[in-house]
């Protein structure tokens, strides 16, 4: 059995026009394996982030169910916690107290709660920053610390929502290594969203191609190649290949969505 | 969702109504069944009357002339003294830090404790009312003045300066234009300053104004209405005061966007 | 080379007591000079003579002490309803709503003119005091803190949420540190405003207190003995001022600068 299942998830909003409604996602379905690492590429506005929402529940679906466990997701929990593309770190609070957050609302003691802390803060090289304040970390940094509080409750699941789009080029790959390592050890299952096919093809075990208005996942690319990744593999001619494939499925979505864009103006 | 939209929009409004007129009703019943003592708190349509009478007697008209004319004369000399202070400051680091204790002192303590002080000098008349208020609001609009030459972006400075602009020129084209935003902050802070101290100044010890009516209707026996009135047009032409400096602001400053 | 390292270092400090020195010498020698009636417009070494004997006959500390009391429960109350009602309409639309427009009527009216309707209801005294103190300063508090919750980002709210928080955590941990910075803003607007209301009350319908002191002492024309309330007055609220911006200093470690 899957670990995490997303059936026949839709969301609507109100459109624009009176009486219209705008199809976010159309009818969207994953199943997702323990300790898998699955990512998500699509075209900006195609929902990927809004399907993250959706099994972080802080979103609510207008039709389907997201499982976790075989158990409807309903509220917001650490069993499925979530990276930010902005860290959202506390700006009051220290590298170690926001890492601390969660383990708090866990109503983990306090000496257990900074020695759990300590562990992940190491784990992601910022043990020396403990008390620095988030203002004093470069972004890179900051992701880390975000990283490290998602870890530290332990989740089932956790969600990543273009968690290194703020970060500049060198750092993002720095970064994707480090959360490879990381994903080695840990085995945890990770939904990774991005809108950098490199990126979705050199970390997932599987790429989830979306595609916009409605919101609905178009293919499934099953990413064979060997493990454990590092970055010689973009020069090998098998992930060229994957990132040709991906990249036809998305270039025909961005022109369809242009031509369609120029019809809407026309009319 | 256009049913919500207007719900959001127009919430506010209808529950902020509808707490003011269950708050003014209950008034209005309580003091006009004699339910609570009326001589003490009044109540709305008598307090209406009250306001009929002191606009027919002519009492109103007169005593807020007054007040205006102190205030008007007070507030003119504290924008142009405070401004040209806050030039000086943002200017020369060694005037600012000689005059600071002094400034601190006058912000420091509320301008009302001057006024005694100031009756004695000047006399209880019109004077003494106008330098009070001269004195509670030069200060926030000097200090406004400073920082907002201070926050100035260097870089319009360095271009007038590129393009040959003198001393003055620069005073004029660069730093007053963009600290206009920040010295009408100033203003309106002053505002409020300025018309405590007027009224408190009035009720203190004077002839005529606002406050001198506040202070008869006070020990009048049943003089409670007239002093809702009162403190109604003192509120109000606080209120014209911000509006009007508000306009004169957008005015100055058509490039910046208001909302 | 050595005395203008030290001259550097202490430039404002320096010159500001040089400011206040030549306003001195300036004030006395004008009335020493005899262009000025010395019992009205006193000097500042009469000042000093007055200062004394208030000291001695324990005038100074008297009033010290009943200003510092009305100011302390005027605030304190003002402090813990505008806390709560500010974070309650930060929170809650209904609240603020409803709640919305009596804020702004107190935040708006001359407080000062309801001293007489105060003086009828409450009376002569310290009660009086207190309640304009609590007046005028709880409506700036309220209003700060109600702008700091809605400063607040959603970001973090979701922070809290993802991590299972529970409203009363999205408080405790998000909403009200959020807010602290505004929220502090309107305590010191609100310490400057308690400030005044205490003097007012004092002036108005108190018979004791520096405030009740000047305007009496004003009667009588002895200047110099007015002075050195109003001193006394300007050195308190410069040690408030102090102390509060060391609080916040300490509390704002987080920002960045």
């Amino acid at each position: 059995m899957a670990q995490l299942e997303v059936k026949d998830l839709s969301l609507s909003y109100p459109g624009s026009r009176s009486g219209s409604t705008f199809l976010a996602l159309d009818k969207v379905n994953v199943s997702i394996e323990k300790g898998e690492f699955v990512t998500i590429v699509g075209p900006s506005g195609c929902g990927k982030s809004t399907l993250l929402m959706l099994v972080a529940a802080l979103l609510r679906p207008t039709s389907g169910a997201v499982q976790l466990n075989q158990k409807d997701v309903t509220k917001p929990g650490p069993d499925r916690a979530l990276v930010f593309q902005d860290f959202a770190l506390l700006p009051w609070r220290t590298v170690i107290k926001n890492v601390e957050l969660g383990l708090e609302l866990k109503k983990v003691p306090s000496a257990q709660r900074r020695k759990e802390a300590l562990k992940y803060l190491d784990m992601v090289e910022l043990g020396k920053f403990c008390n620095h304040y988030p203002h004093q970390l470069s972004g890179g940094m900051r992701q880390r610390v975000g990283i490290a509080r998602a870890l530290s409750v332990d989740p089932e699941v956790l969600l990543m929502d273009e968690p290194f789009g703020a970060l500049d080029a060198q750092i993002r790959q720095v970064m994707g290594l480090e959360l490879l390592r990381i994903w080695e050890r840990e085995r945890k299952t990770i939904i990774f969203v991005t809108h950098d096919i490199d990126e979705a093809v050199y970390l997932g075990d599987r790429v989830l191609v979306m595609s916009a208005s409605p919101g609905r996942v178009i293919q499934e690319v099953k990413i064979s190649l060997p493990r454990p990744r590092d970055l010689s593999l973009r020069n090998k001619a098998e992930f060229t290949a994957y990132r040709e494939t991906i990249w036809n499925l998305l270039e025909k979505q961005v022109q369809a969505n242009g031509a369609w864009r120029q019809d809407s103006a026309l009319s | 969702m256009h049913r919500s939209l207007l719900a959001h929009r127009l919430a506010p409004l209808i529950v902020g109504l509808l707490s003011v007129s269950l708050f003014l009703l209950i008034w209005e019943i309580a003091g006009s069944t004699e339910t609570v003592r009326s001589e003490l708190v009044s109540y709305p349509t008598q307090i209406l009357s009250a306001f009929k009478r002191l606009i027919l007697s002519g009492e109103l008209a007169q005593n807020t002339l007054i007040s205006l004319r102190e205030f008007g004369e007070g507030f003119a000399a504290a924008i142009v003294i405070g401004i040209a202070c806050g030039v000086a400051f943002a200017l020369s680091r060694t005037i600012r830090y000689l005059f600071e204790p002094i400034f601190v002192a006058l912000y420091t303590a509320p301008i009302i404790v001057f006024v005694p002080v100031l009756v004695v000098w000047f006399g209880i008349g019109t004077t003494s009312k106008s330098i009070a208020v001269f004195l509670s609001a030069f200060i926030p609009i000097a200090i406004n003045t400073t920082t907002g030459i201070e926050e100035i972006s260097e870089s319009w400075v360095r271009a007038l300066r590129a393009f040959g602009a003198s001393r003055t020129q620069i005073i004029f084209k660069a730093m007053l234009p963009g600290a206009i935003p920040s010295i009408m902050a100033g203003i309106r802070l002053a505002i409020g300053r300025g018309i405590v101290v007027l009224i408190a100044g009035e009720m203190y010890v004077s002839m005529s104004g606002i406050g001198r009516l506040i202070s008869i209707y006070s020990v009048a026996p049943d003089g409670v209405p007239e002093i809702f009135v009162l403190v109604a047009v003192v509120a109000t032409f606080g209120y014209v005061c911000v509006l009007l400096f508000s306009l004169i602001e957008s005015g100055l400053t058509p490039w910046r966007s208001h909302s | 080379m050595i005395f203008e390292g030290a001259y550097k270092r202490n430039e404002r400090l320096l010159l500001g007591a040089l400011g206040l020195l030549i306003f001195a010498v300036f004030w006395e020698s004008v009335v020493r000079l005899g262009y000025l009636n010395p019992i009205t417009a006193s000097s500042p070494s009469r000042i000093a003579q007055a200062f004394a004997s208030q000291w001695h006959n324990g005038a100074i500390l008297k009033n010290s002490r009943i200003f510092l009391f009305e100011l302390t429960v005027g605030f304190t109350l003002a402090f813990i309803v505008g806390v709560t009602l500010g974070i309650a309409m930060g929170v809650n639309r209904l609240v603020e709503y409803a709640a919305d427009p009596f804020v702004w009527l107190i935040y708006a009216s001359p407080t000062i003119a309801f001293y007489p309707l105060l003086m009828i209801w409450i009376g002569f005294g310290s009660a009086t005091v207190i309640t304009v103190t609590f007046l005028l300063t709880f409506v700036s508090i309220v209003v700060n803190t109600m702008a700091g919750v809605h400063a607040a980002e959603p970001q973090m709210i979701r922070v809290l949420k993802v991590f299972g928080g529970k409203p009363i955590d999205i408080i405790l941990k998000v909403i009200i540190p959020a807010s602290l910075p505004l929220m502090l803003a309107g305590v010191r607007i609100g310490l400057s405003r308690a400030f005044l209301g205490v003097i007012l009350g004092e002036m108005f319908s108190s018979n004791a207190g520096f405030g009740y002191d000047i305007a009496y002492y004003a009667g009588q024309l002895q200047t110099a003995t007015v002075f050195v309330s109003i001193i006394i007055l300007i050195v308190i609220g410069t040690i408030i001022n102090l102390l509060f911006t060391a609080v916040e200093a300490r509390l704002f470690a987080w920002k960045a600068r």
